[in-house]
């Protein structure tokens, strides 16, 4: 009677589930396809930001679940339930907090992956597509900081979306109907609450979860851009594959993103103001910091007026998502290294120091008001 | 390669290595209450995360410039346990840059020569570029408030004002940081230049160079350093998770933030109900007001003469009769 030996390298019942699933859904070959993608020149600190991006929005879809469990979306309830959150449920202040925090961390991603890739060159010929979607996430990121602003239904809250929604009526043609279906009625009340929720926690994180996923896709068909400069040899020799060293510069980057975000939780809790009213008394309407450096423009003598509103508010901003849009079909020089693409390096100076000026200058501003 | 290029090459790497491992532990010390930062957050971080040039520097400047960045406890404990953090992120980043960069064998002790020499650097010259920043932009702001003060710059409008303002101060005060943060830099690579010199070539080919530094960035034994960093990063998160404050954590004395105030809700039905009981209380508050001093007038009349007086004293109050508020109509 002979009888098998047990040997090492019989599977665990681990391998045997992985091989399970694998025969079905050919898991290894994906995870080969997804992990062993070389990167050109090697990992870099410079190619976390997507990845980051991904993970905050993994977070703010964690901790916005957790407060819709709390929140009501009515404009009855919604500043009372909101400050029931604040003051009554436990670590309520650091969910709302790390939540509002995600969302600004997450336009500071966006800028700064938006920066990287066009400082880099990396939307030039064959990755247009990319950076096309990528506009539009951007685009759908924005949103999300307008539709969730108007939430916790304080004077802020309130102020800041009355603002936003009268600079959309100006767009010409389809103006006044997004400004009407947005605030579905003359003043905000519960229709835009509840449009806005809707729009906020059903609509944007399922464009922004299928136009991500066509990021994706169209970036690993594509490829990696690698830096920007460099001999072939150097690019060789340093070329790697996407694991594990670019991972691990990814789990490096979101663990001082979330830290960042849990720092600024702690040092500028989440307080509301008075509950919204129709009359904004002594406070001074203003959007959300990032859209400042706007509502700071339109402040300017030049863009007074019904129509130097509407150049301000809609014509240069949309001027310029078109000139972004249509950046990969004009700049066709195969060239990438920026401090040879003088226009654009000067070009991108230019857009942040005006955005950091104006910014800076609506701050400012506040104590004129005041 | 230049002194400037040196020291950015060093410095820069070697503040984003550190940065996550000390960000774990300013959190862990929010978390416990141990440190309280001032309105100045951002200048208060970077103080405190560049700490292989600000551990001397940021003590002389809080005691011997008076400028205080926050309150606790933790931000000592922070420099002090910074100390080791960058020693080990400045020999990571040197190890690499000398081998990569400068194709030189990286000698012993590296991250604590790199330290020493960027700590010094930082104390005696962090002060001074304070102490000139700080003055150019206080003179620049003075300067160009001034200017708009003359007579025919009044016209410009506030928010015109506000922004050129800015842009005037702002190029001054960031150019005269940025040359003297250059400044700084080279000081650091001059330092450093002489730990360079002194490393003797590397004698491999480039690609047999790229190899050993590509491996220079692994851990020797990565079975270990995995397992101290998820046990690391379980204990941080349990310590993390235990001593976050269940509700809103109070500001310490020193940092409180100015509150930001709004106006009382306003409630139209209950306003206007207010607005209408105080109307009419005023209301006949006059009406008595104007029928004592009718009858008080009336009174004075008769006693000089009765004929004139009763005229005057039916004349008086129609002409002052008080007028129904715009409230009570309908």
């Amino acid at each position: 009677m002979s009888h098998t030996p047990s040997t090492s390298t019989e599977a665990t019942i681990l391998e045997k589930v992985i091989d399970f699933v694998d025969e079905r859904v050919g898991l290894k070959l994906l995870a080969a396809k997804m992990l062993n993608e070389p990167v050109p020149g090697g990992s870099r600190w410079a190619y976390v930001f997507g990845s980051v991006l991904l993970f905050i929005f993994i977070m703010q879809a964690v901790t916005g679940v957790l407060l819709m469990f709390y929140y009501v979306p009515t404009a009855d309830h919604a500043y009372a339930s909101t400050q029931y959150i604040l003051h009554d449920v436990d670590y309520g202040w650091f969910l709302l907090s790390y939540h509002f925090w995600g969302s600004t961390a997450m336009v500071v991603c966006v800028f700064a992956h938006m920066s990287q890739v066009f400082l880099w060159g990396a939307y030039k010929k064959p990755r247009e597509l990319i950076w096309l979607v990528g506009l539009a996430l951007f685009g759908i990121v924005m949103g999300f900081g307008f539709t969730g602003y108007l939430l916790p239904w304080d004077q802020r809250a309130y102020w800041a979306t009355t603002v936003g929604v009268e600079i959309m009526d100006k767009t010409p043609l389809f103006g006044d109907f997004m400004a009407r279906f947005l605030k579905g009625g003359a003043t905000p009340g519960q229709m835009t609450l509840s449009r806005f929720f809707v729009i906020h926690v059903m609509v944007l994180p399922a464009a922004l979860m299928g136009l991500a996923g066509l990021h994706l896709f169209l970036f690993r068909s594509a490829g990696p851009a690698g830096p920007f400069r460099g001999t072939p040899e150097e690019l060789k020799a340093k070329t790697d594959y996407f694991f594990p060293r670019q991972i691990w510069k990814d789990i490096v980057g979101m663990a001082a993103v979330f830290a960042c975000i849990c720092a600024l939780a702690f040092w500028e809790p989440v307080v509301l103001l008075e509950e919204a009213t129709p009359d904004p008394g002594d406070y001074h309407p203003e959007p959300e910091w990032y859209f400042l450096f706007l509502f700071q423009l339109l402040r300017l003598k030049m863009f007074s007026g019904e129509f130097g509103q509407f150049v301000g508010a809609m014509a240069l901003p949309g001027a310029f998502m078109a000139l972004l849009a249509a950046l990969p079909f004009i700049d066709r020089d195969p060239e990438r290294n920026i401090f040879k693409r003088p226009i654009a390096l000067i070009g991108w100076v230019v857009v942040m120091a005006a955005i950091l000026i104006f910014t800076i200058s609506a701050i400012i501003n506040r104590e004129f008001l005041d | 390669m230049s002194p400037t290029q040196l020291g950015l090459g060093i410095l820069w790497p070697a503040f984003w290595t550190g940065l996550p491992i000390k960000l774990a532990f300013v959190l862990l010390f929010l978390a416990l209450g141990m440190v309280h930062f001032e309105t100045r957050i951002g200048l208060a971080f970077l103080m405190l995360l560049t700490s292989p040039v600000t551990v001397f520097a940021l003590p002389t400047i809080i005691l011997g410039l008076e400028s205080h960045i926050g309150e606790g406890v933790g931000i000592a404990l922070l420099f002090l346990l910074a100390i080791p953090i960058d020693i080990w992120a400045l020999g990571v980043v040197g190890r690499t840059f000398f081998l990569e960069r400068l194709r030189r064998e990286p000698p012993e002790g590296l991250g604590l020569t790199l330290w020493w020499k960027c700590a010094l650097v930082g104390a005696v010259f962090l002060p001074v570029l304070w102490v000139a920043v700080s003055a150019t932009t206080q003179a620049s702001i003075s300067g160009v408030h001034s200017m708009f003060e003359m007579e025919f710059l009044k016209f410009v409008p506030v928010a015109e004002k506000i922004s050129i303002e800015l842009v005037l101060w702002g190029t001054v005060a960031t150019g005269v940081l940025l040359l003297l943060l250059v400044a700084g830099l080279s000081l650091v690579g001059r330092m450093i230049r002489g730990t360079v010199e002194s490393a003797r070539p590397a004698s491999e080919s480039y690609q047999g160079l790229i190899t050993r530094w590509d491996l220079m960035r692994v851990p020797l034994d990565q079975g270990l350093m995995l397992t101290a960093l998820t046990g690391g990063a379980v204990v941080l998160s349990l310590l993390f998770w235990s001593s976050l404050p269940v509700f809103t954590p109070h500001p310490h004395e020193c940092c409180k933030k100015p509150e930001a105030k709004a106006a009382p809700a306003f409630k139209p039905l209950e306003t206007l109900n207010k607005d209408e009981k105080l109307l009419a209380q005023l209301a006949a508050q006059v009406e008595l007001l104007e029928k004592q001093q009718a009858e008080a007038e009336l009174e004075k009349e008769k006693s000089k003469g009765k004929g004139k007086a009763g005229k005057d004293a039916v004349k008086a109050p129609a002409a002052t009769a008080p007028v129904p508020p715009a409230a009570m109509k309908p």
